[in-house]
């Protein structure tokens, strides 16, 4: 689309506020580069990606700074996030809600099974 | 929560080990202790065999507690003493039905191709990394944030990743071509999915009524 050509500051403000999915990433690192191919191998993609389908890349920073702003919006008055919050936010999506209840609840099964271990281990 | 059918979790179980989930609790529990999922802990470096038989003996250790609360039933009167066995029922069924899916899983992993298995270490081993997404949430929110919301965070983009790789590779194949997959197919899919309401999108008021 020629518009993303002809306004290259316009698309440094969409990174942050996420706009721009196709546009603006030329200035911005690579962070999740390596991750995400081997995320991508794993869910189907072929092994060698072409390097600009990694663009998915501005798709996740955009998920994280909007649920991040949306979960900050609804903590009311402290303004924290909080992970209650995020659970609210994904509600309604069941997949996400139900892999963020898987692993939550498997952190804790494992901080109580190391805990027992430290203590059984101390107490030999 | 039921388990969604394309994203098999932690309690599936790996090969090899098929002995291990009705093992006594208590002290065969501490040798497995360095088999740590590495969905939680982003640079685990447990194997994935390992992974599952520590889930199935902590679900034993399950069993061995409800032994003990039986006990306390006795004291309770007879309505507070129906619900909890109802509880108590759902919970042996979802065990069950939990050991069932673990030894299916262990059945498949282990008639995995080369290829295959390949994918899935790679499917159940990436990850986010979790210093730089407890990064990007601080500079949004500008505090820090509990342990806990970076992991569902992380959580959130592998699944959120999955599903537009998952319609990408459907969109590359309704459009007859083949994979690797191409910009377009996953502009494609993001598109498909925003329709669907999948992605987020707090920019545009949905005005229903006029």
């Amino acid at each position: 689309m020629a518009d993303e050509e002809e306004n290259p500051t316009f698309e440094e403000e969409n990174e942050e506020i996420g706009g721009g999915a196709e546009g603006g990433q030329s200035k911005r690192k690579r962070v999740f580069s390596k991750e995400l191919r081997c995320m991508m191998y794993g869910f189907g993609d072929d092994q060698n990606l072409y390097t600009e389908s990694v663009d998915i890349e501005d798709l996740v920073i955009e998920l994280i700074t909007k649920m991040t702003r949306k979960a900050k919006s609804i903590g009311g008055s402290h303004g924290w996030v909080q992970v209650e919050d995020i659970i609210f936010l994904i509600r309604k999506e069941p997949r996400k809600f139900a892999r963020v209840k898987d692993l939550l609840t498997m952190n804790d099964d494992l901080k109580r099974a190391r805990k027992a271990f430290d203590e059984a281990n101390y107490g030999s | 929560m039921d388990n969604a059918c394309e994203s098999p979790t932690e309690k599936g179980g790996e090969t090899r080990e098929s002995d291990e989930p009705t093992a006594a609790p208590g002290g065969s529990r501490v040798t497995e202790m360095d088999g740590i999922p590495e969905e939680t802990d982003g640079d685990g470096d447990g194997e994935l065999k390992e992974a599952a038989a520590e889930e199935g003996e902590l679900k034993s250790q399950d069993i061995a507690d409800l032994t003990a609360v039986e006990r306390e039933d006795s004291l309770l009167t007879p309505a507070a003493k129906k619900l909890k066995i109802d509880t108590k029922e759902k919970k042996e069924k979802k065990q069950k039905v939990d050991e069932d899916e673990i030894q299916k899983m262990q059945i498949l992993v282990s008639s995995f191709s080369e290829e295959q298995l390949n994918r899935y270490e790679m499917y159940r081993r990436s990850a986010f990394p979790k210093a730089a997404i407890k990064r990007l949430i601080q500079s949004i929110t500008g505090t820090s944030v509990s342990q806990n919301v970076v992991i569902a965070m992380s959580g959130i983009s592998k699944v959120f990743v999955g599903e537009v790789v998952e319609e990408a590779l459907d969109v590359c194949e309704k459009w007859g071509e083949m994979p690797p997959l191409q910009p377009k197919h996953m502009r494609e899919a993001v598109r498909r999915l925003k329709s669907k309401g999948q992605i987020p999108n707090s920019k545009h008021k949905k005005i229903i009524f006029f």
